[in-house]
């Protein structure tokens, strides 16, 4: 599903160049359609309306493939489930529903541009301007989508890294480093957001935005004419689990 | 101009001196900072766009202080980090140069094109459309360039911009960063690249312990490094 956050490509189809609030109305009427209407047939056919309206903005196959293909998988379950159930009319509309408000959603977001998207959004927070600025909740949203990809890979590493030291099975290992990295990147990205100047309303605190590796408690104290020099601390190793320590 | 008058950086929760008092006046249009790792050098560049705040005395740049102006200093400053990842924010090169160019322009299509403009100058047009994610650390550094430049800053601090990059990219975005007609700060473990520079700050243990000739301040600097050696071989 991640790869499908940067699923956009510029083209010149009609789903390209209608404005974003008709897309994104487009996309919440079609969904509260899919929920009243529990029709098997209206189902297929908003499902295949959907569907065509995905290919006509020639998204890329593979990205689109592999993130249909997990909503198919999901609505093929419930299918079999409410078939089980001995439902077949529910069966039916469900899995449309599934496959037809994903299939809309994927052609919303091959079809429009992160930008454009900013805009949307920024345009949308005004009313709430008085709580904060819109700028800001514009920004918020797209560091969101870009959190999400970035989270996964520092899980995915952190998996890895444990793997190598064999501690694989030890929840901790994978989610301290996951949480602390995580941690880092935000902060990182704030430093980033604040360094461009974007969406900038508050002041940096004093003293307070010391890069880490150089805001550390083992600095020396005010004596600073030739101490040796400064070591880095060894990295936090997450305690053995009980297997290990009772290897 | 840059302007440090006593300005000194603390540990918020420890109080720890991370930067003595330091009082400089930069003017030339290539400087290099070069210390060891936690020596102090990436504060001293962070205090030139108000990254970070003096705890005593100020930093001005061209008569603005960075604590009561810090918003006008970063539309001067351009600041580039080590790791471009952190500081690539949008899905696209593109949309990722057209999101520093928000609050310049307002129409989407003017920004655009002024985000296209800025990636061709960079030598990134054809990775415009480009998942961020797809690109290369050099091709990432240079992206975050772009997006530094297209706001048209007087001054870059570049914060260890090749640190990561393999040689090819290092020569690259090093030529780059040197072809750049604005004053550019770079703190650097490339000795090669800061004996390039106009004038060299050594910093250590948070004081700037030389200032002046790039050459005189890399030996400087393998004296320092080297003799802390021995120091802890013979210890």
């Amino acid at each position: 599903m991640i790869s499908l956050l940067g699923i956009y490509r510029p083209r010149r189809t009609l789903m390209h160049r209608a404005p974003v609030w008709f897309k994104m109305l487009l996309l919440v009427g079609m969904s509260i359609t899919c929920v009243v209407v529990s029709d098997p047939v209206t189902s297929i056919g908003i499902t295949a309306a959907c569907l065509l309206l995905l290919a006509s903005t020639l998204p890329p196959l593979k990205a689109t493939l592999k993130g249909m293909g997990a909503i198919v998988v999901i609505a093929i379950l419930t299918t079999l489930f409410q078939l089980w159930r001995g439902d077949w009319v529910r069966a039916l509309d469900l899995a449309g529903d599934i496959v037809a408000i994903a299939a809309l959603a994927l052609a919303v977001s091959s079809s429009t541009s992160m930008g454009a998207m900013l805009d949307f959004v920024t345009a949308l927070a005004r009313p709430l301007r008085w709580l904060l600025p819109p700028e800001t909740i514009g920004v918020m949203v797209s560091l969101t989508l870009r959190a999400i990809p970035e989270a996964a890979q520092i899980l995915t590493e952190s998996r890895v890294a444990a793997r190598a030291r064999g501690l694989e099975r030890d929840p901790r290992a994978i989610l301290i480093p996951t949480a602390s990295r995580t941690v880092g990147f935000a902060l990182d990205l704030g430093q980033a957001l604040h360094a461009r100047g974007i969406a900038e309303h508050g002041r940096a605190p004093r003293g307070g935005s010391a890069p880490a590796s150089e805001a550390r408690d083992d600095a020396p104290g005010r004596v600073l004419a030739e101490p040796p020099v400064r070591e880095v601390p060894a990295p936090v190793e997450p305690a053995p689990s009980r297997r290990a320590r009772r290897r | 101009m840059i302007e440090f008058k006593d300005a000194a950086v603390v540990a918020p929760d420890s109080g720890v001196p991370i930067l003595e008092p330091t009082t400089l006046t930069l003017t030339e249009d290539r400087i290099s900072i070069i210390g060891a790792n936690g020596s102090g050098k990436s504060t001293l560049a962070r205090l030139i766009n108000g990254l970070v705040l003096p705890v005593t005395g100020s930093v001005e740049v061209d008569g603005l202080d960075t604590q009561r102006h810090g918003a006008q200093v970063r539309r001067k400053v351009g600041y580039l980090f080590t790791d471009a990842s952190a500081q690539l924010i949008m899905p696209t090169a593109i949309e990722d140069v057209a999101l520093s160019l928000r609050r310049l322009i307002k129409n989407r299509a003017e920004r655009d094109e002024a985000a296209m403009s800025a990636l061709r100058e960079i030598g990134l047009a054809a990775k415009a459309d480009v998942s961020v994610n797809a690109l290369s650390g050099g091709q990432r550094q240079l992206l975050a360039l772009a997006g530094v430049l297209a706001c048209t800053p007087s001054i870059v601090v570049a914060d260890e911009p090749t640190t990561l990059l393999d040689l090819r990219w290092r020569a690259h975005v090093g030529a780059l960063l040197r072809s750049l007609p604005l004053q550019v700060i770079e703190v650097t473990h490339d000795l090669d690249s800061a004996a390039r520079a106009e004038r060299t700050l050594v910093v250590d243990l948070g004081r700037v312990v030389f200032d002046g000739d790039p050459k005189e301040a890399v030996g400087i600097y393998r004296d320092l490094m080297f003799g802390r050696a021995s120091q802890g071989a013979t210890a």
